[in-house]
């Protein structure tokens, strides 16, 4: 290859999704366009001219339904498929890359421009395009072409004066061809271009995720591989892994699937509609970390296991309101505190430690936590040395007391009754194309994960203000009043 | 007739001659890789015929003879390492440029060779149907229409078979790859201390068609090619509705000031 792809290539030259590109193109291309057996053509009429080779879009859904034995719209799908593909383009409304059931006309790329595999789309060659639509007329770059060719400018304004001079030269020789063979290669090249570069806002069929390392379409193991893994690596490995009879593994899997799958938003329906489908950002907003009343769904997961409801930021709100007023708040809080030290910034680590031993484990402490002895020696030593997993056998062992202990009472607790009693149950919404359209229109990007962040430590730090109150505290404050005045009520925040 | 015209409208740097030979040698250079675009882009297209091919094949050959002798200039002179800074700016600047367009004419070739394979000119059925009604030759014309640089270029006759043409044609990809490879490792321009010097935005040239060329596109986003000229019209309108008002005010006047 040459030096140019070398050097950005760092062999991540395979995209995986784009392996599908060679069967539509050579085998369902080819025997479209074909004139006796393919999709029928019509001639485009413009103002001063016709175009032959136009199709309309409700042949090519019939032609595709009756070809693969499939419904209509299926076909309509596949349709739509291939023009996001860009092995198709509309005639008319060029931006949006569907196929219209009805007599809306297309035309077939030319192979040039067809989607490739093994060559990836090149920006000079963008700015080259945008630079000529610059010189048919000035002006006529939407914003987002403009900050396009801006970027590309600032980054590649090594080549610019070529740039300019291709565009140009390219123009003049485009100039040379009769006007209708002008137009129609004006309309593929822009076809091209909006396949690639899509506007903002649109979806783009060429997503493909992550380069791979290894071509998808090449054979997968070698003879001299297969030695290699069955006679070196996997015997050395074997001894070292850790075995499960398969029927254990299978029947985790099994419970777990019979209990989730009313939740899977793929296999059940996800209420009030999926927001991939439909762009309805309603079942994101119900579902919000912080939201007030939560939904049925999610209720119910709360109750699958002790994990579920910790790892629910809602679900663990709750559990919290339901231990404050049990007083029995300690255990999460230093559970908490557990899983910040594990996950937190390296910097704070050993401030972090000291906080939570003389908060929770220290004799006397404003919440102590009720370990056992060996637990605590053994973490109190190892405190000497802070390190990011020196509380974890602690932590375990409040785990399993949360669960065994805490976790029941909770799930018959009045406060696990309220709320379910109170979680919502969406209806499902049924859009119509029309609001489809419009819900495509106003897709706005969601809160940043910086804001969300702050939003969280916000809310940890009015949970540190305002202090739970455990039993210790409570007990001493009482001490403290001796017997001249009653006993305070347990102060509520 | 045509070189001529097309050096007219070429803006060359006002240097001095070596380095003026060397831009119209690259833009040359970069003239025929733009009609190469062109005519790969019927390629595989119901327009794609013997003649196409045949008429790839030349400029090709055109654009690879250019090439060699910009490439052969371009790093004899950049090895010359008593080259004062100015020269040595604007040689790096043509170099820069003269890679790039050995770069697009790389992958247009690879391009055109492999849709060869899936396009094979023996199973004409297959060709798709663009629309395109004409061929390239007006195109091709224009770029077998330059001055050739190195002495005589004798017109070979296209060869029967499509499989040596393949072969001839791999070949001279690798050749083109290897010329890349050669420039870079003879000589090291560094990319990002090259400036442009060029506008950003291409001027448009002074184009009486593009306004019909609109009319023939049946695109949105130039209604207001067609709503100009009607809003042109409206205000011609306006302007003599209102100069024979004026007219009429001053007719009036004039006579009341004769029969007062």
């Amino acid at each position: 290859m040459t030096i140019k792809n070398a050097m950005r290539d760092h062999g991540q030259r395979y995209r995986p999704r784009m392996a599908c590109l060679k069967k539509v193109g050579s085998a369902v291309l080819l025997e479209m366009q074909d004139p006796k057996t393919g999709v029928k053509s019509q001639l485009q009429r413009l103002v001063i001219t016709t175009i032959p080779h136009a199709i309309t879009g409700e042949d090519i859904v019939a032609w595709l339904a009756n070809k693969f034995n499939i419904s209509a719209e299926e076909g309509r799908s596949l349709g739509t498929m291939l023009v996001a593909l860009g092995y198709i383009y509309p005639l008319q409304d060029h931006k949006r890359l569907v196929v219209k059931p009805d007599a809306s006309l297309y035309r077939f790329q030319t192979p040039y421009f067809w989607p490739a595999q093994q060559w990836p789309v090149e920006d000079t060659d963008y700015a080259i395009y945008l630079a000529k639509r610059n010189i048919r007329k000035k002006g006529i770059l939407e914003l987002y072409e403009q900050e396009q060719y801006n970027h590309l400018h600032k980054w590649m304004n090594h080549k610019w004066d070529f740039i300019v001079m291709q565009a140009k030269e390219q123009y003049r020789a485009g100039k040379e061809r009769k006007k209708p063979d002008r137009a129609v290669f004006d309309c593929q090249e822009r076809a091209y271009w909006v396949v690639h570069r899509p506007p903002p806002g649109t979806v783009s069929g060429m997503d493909y995720g992550l380069d791979r390392l290894i071509d998808p379409n090449a054979e997968e193991v070698t003879e001299t591989d297969l030695i290699f893994l069955t006679f070196l690596w996997l015997p050395s490995l074997s001894c070292f892994l850790p075995r499960v009879k398969s029927s254990v593994s299978i029947g985790a899997l099994v419970k777990f699937v019979t209990t989730h799958k009313n939740h899977d938003p793929f296999l059940a329906q996800c209420l009030p509609s999926n927001p991939w489908v439909t762009d309805d950002v309603s079942y994101w907003t119900l579902n919000m970390a912080n939201v007030e009343i939560p939904t049925k769904m999610r209720v119910e997961r709360w109750t699958f296991s002790f994990v579920e409801l910790l790892e629910d930021p809602r679900g663990r709100d709750d559990f919290r309101f339901f231990l404050k007023k049990e007083f029995s708040g300690e255990n999460l809080a230093f559970w908490e505190g557990c899983e910040d030290l594990k996950w937190g910034a390296a910097a704070g680590m050993s401030e972090k430690a000291q906080h939570i031993y003389k908060t929770f484990l220290a004799r006397g402490a404003p919440r102590w936590i009720n370990i056992d002895g060996t637990t605590m020696e053994a973490t109190v030593r190892g405190l000497k040395h802070p390190h990011r997993y020196v509380l974890d056998a602690a932590q375990t062992h409040i785990f399993m007391l949360m669960k065994k202990d805490s976790y029941g009472r909770y799930l018959k607790s009045q406060v696990f009754k309220d709320t379910t009693k109170n979680a919502i149950n969406p209806e499902e919404q049924k859009f119509t194309d029309a609001q489809l359209d419009q819900n495509a229109r106003n897709r706005r990007p969601s809160l940043s994960p910086i804001a969300i962040r702050q939003m969280e430590l916000e809310q940890k730090a009015k949970l540190a203000a305002s202090g739970p109150v455990d039993i210790t505290q409570v007990m001493s404050k009482l001490s403290k009043q001796g017997k001249d005045a009653p006993p305070p009520p347990p102060p509520k925040k | 007739a045509v070189p001529s015209n097309i050096m007219a409208k070429a803006q060359l740097p006002k240097n001095h001659s070596r380095s003026r030979n060397k831009t119209r040698m690259l833009f040359f250079c970069l003239f025929v890789v733009a009609c190469y675009r062109h005519l790969a882009s019927c390629v595989g297209g119901c327009t794609d015929s013997l003649q196409l091919r045949d008429e790839l094949r030349q400029t090709r050959d055109k654009a690879q003879k250019l090439a060699a002798a910009n490439c052969h200039h371009l790093t004899s002179h950049l090895r010359d390492k008593s080259l004062p800074e100015e020269q040595r700016k604007e040689m790096e600047l043509l170099w820069v440029a003269f890679s790039s367009s050995l770069e697009l004419l790389h992958a247009d070739m690879c391009k055109v060779f492999n849709m060869g394979d899936i396009f094979s000119l023996a199973n004409s059925a297959v060709f798709v149907q663009t629309g395109i009604q004409g061929g390239g030759s007006e195109v091709a014309a224009r770029a077998l229409s330059m001055p050739d640089l190195n002495q005589a270029q004798s017109p070979v006759l296209p060869e029967g078979l499509e499989t040596q043409e393949r072969s001839t044609m791999e070949q001279e990809i690798s050749q083109v790859d290897h010329m890349i490879t050669d420039m870079e490792m003879k000589v090291n321009v560094l990319r990002w201390m090259v400036e442009s010097r060029g506008p950003q935005y291409a001027e448009p040239l002074n184009s009486t068609d593009s306004a019909s060329l609109a009319l023939l596109s049946m695109d949105e986003e130039q209604p207001g090619a067609e709503h100009e000229a009607a809003r042109h019209h409206s205000q011609m309108l306006m302007m003599l509705l209102l100069l024979a008002v004026i007219l009429l005010a001053a007719a009036l006047s004039v006579s009341v000031v004769i029969f007062s």
